[in-house]
């Protein structure tokens, strides 16, 4: 067959000026699914939630150190509170003036400080909510929040950054995304993170499986 | 063209950051339709020899369009390309090459072909947006739950009414060639 270079488009032998587009199909339909895959971790997660949750499970986070002070008003390094006594941490983000999704994550971290202090494992798993909302989350308000929410302080804590600008830091360290909603709230990935003995971010739980959370904290 | 890459810059940056329907819904389609003007426009008599070699009956084009289209259509790349300029750069890149590759498919793709892209391309669209705004999920990390249902509605629509502009420039295409 006569492979000119000009491209023939010959009408009786429509098939000899395909190959070049064949073999271009093919070309893009291998690079394209190459972007795809490497995009969505071999095509397992579409959403950034579900990137960042599988990125955790294959490579631990070390937690940076950050100025938090509690409820009480005292100052602490994160890092000093989370490696203390070996302890296993449970870890979730908050801001003490929400009204509604953090209400639901509320209950849970009741029921999962029920467990605790029903087993007797405030020695082994401790609950932290941090507070993405230093500006406005300062002791008085902390105080407040862990009155509403019935805190026993041997199994759950609350903590706020000291410093605002650190606020960044911290959730470009967990991966948590902070999006404005209408009257004063926020909407943000909610989820429960595994924090081991030696401040590092091991795992991340949905919320929907404080169950599932609270025995891989112990398996640790 | 412009003004779809315009979007991605201050003072108009908040708009698609803020906004999945500006995001997904206004700067796209701008950017895919800058590409095809911008190729109707350069090749008012002949596209070049090459682009036809590789590109018979419009196939090739119509593969690049759907896998671009598709590649900014999942979550996790809009949520990039939201946070990372470099990702939002190269978005507005391929976006406009996806318009160029679809205007000059479109040009030569026989009924058959446009009817297997077309068929396959927009009912995705019509899916993912009653996706979007039927789910209770908040797929992207970047844009609020009510920002997605308005972003799924607008896709809905999107996707019909470039389905209906295909099926009348057909059928007037149809109605020319008879009469």
């Amino acid at each position: 067959m006569n492979k000119s270079s000009s491209p023939s488009l010959d009408p009786t032998d429509p098939a000899a000026g395909l190959l070049p587009t064949f073999a271009a199909c093919l070309i893009a339909l291998v690079v394209g699914f190459g972007f795809v895959t490497s995009a969505t971790d071999r095509g397992r997660a579409f959403t950034t939630e579900n990137l960042r949750r599988s990125e955790v499970a294959r490579q631990p986070v070390s937690i940076p150190d950050f100025t938090v002070f509690d409820a009480a008003g005292r100052k602490q390094s994160l890092r000093e509170l989370l490696t203390h006594e070996n302890r296993v941490w449970i870890v979730d983000f908050v801001y003490t003036r929400c009204q509604t999704v953090c209400s639901s994550l509320g209950t849970i971290y009741q029921q999962l400080q029920s467990e605790i202090v029903a087993r007797g494992l405030e020695g082994r798993v401790g609950l932290l909510s941090i507070s993405f909302d230093p500006a406005n989350d300062r002791p008085a308000s902390l105080r407040d929040y862990a009155l509403r929410m019935r805190m026993h302080p041997e199994a759950w804590q609350i903590v706020s950054l000291d410093q605002t600008q650190d606020r960044r830091r911290l959730l470009d360290t967990f991966g948590i995304m902070v999006v404005p909603a209408p009257l004063g709230e926020f909407e943000h990935n909610a989820a429960l993170h595994i924090i081991d003995g030696e401040a590092r971010l091991v795992h991340i739980v949905d919320t929907t499986e404080p169950g599932a959370a609270l025995e891989l904290a112990l398996s640790r | 063209m412009v003004g779809g890459a315009a979007l991605s810059f201050p003072p108009l940056r908040p708009l698609i950051e803020q906004s999945m329907v500006w995001h997904m819904l206004v700067q796209m389609p701008l950017l895919v339709l800058g590409g095809w003007l911008v190729a109707g426009h350069w090749w008012t008599r002949q596209p070049p020899a090459l682009f036809e070699r590789f590109n018979r009956f419009g196939l090739t084009g119509f593969i690049v369009t759907t896998l671009i289209a598709g590649y900014w259509m999942i979550p996790s790349s809009i949520d990039r390309a939201v946070v990372m300029l470099g990702t939002d750069m190269a978005k507005i890149i391929t976006l406009w090459l996806c318009g160029v590759a679809l205007r000059h498919s479109m040009q030569r793709a026989p009924l058959l072909v446009q009817v297997f892209f077309l068929g396959y391309t927009l009912p995705m669209m019509v899916w993912l947006g009653l996706y979007y705004a039927t789910t209770d999920l908040r797929l992207c990390n970047a844009y609020s739950l009510e920002s997605q249902l308005a972003a799924g509605k607008a896709l809905v629509v999107l996707g019909s009414a470039a389905g209906a502009v295909w099926l009348a420039s057909l059928w007037q295409r149809q109605s020319q060639t008879a009469g």
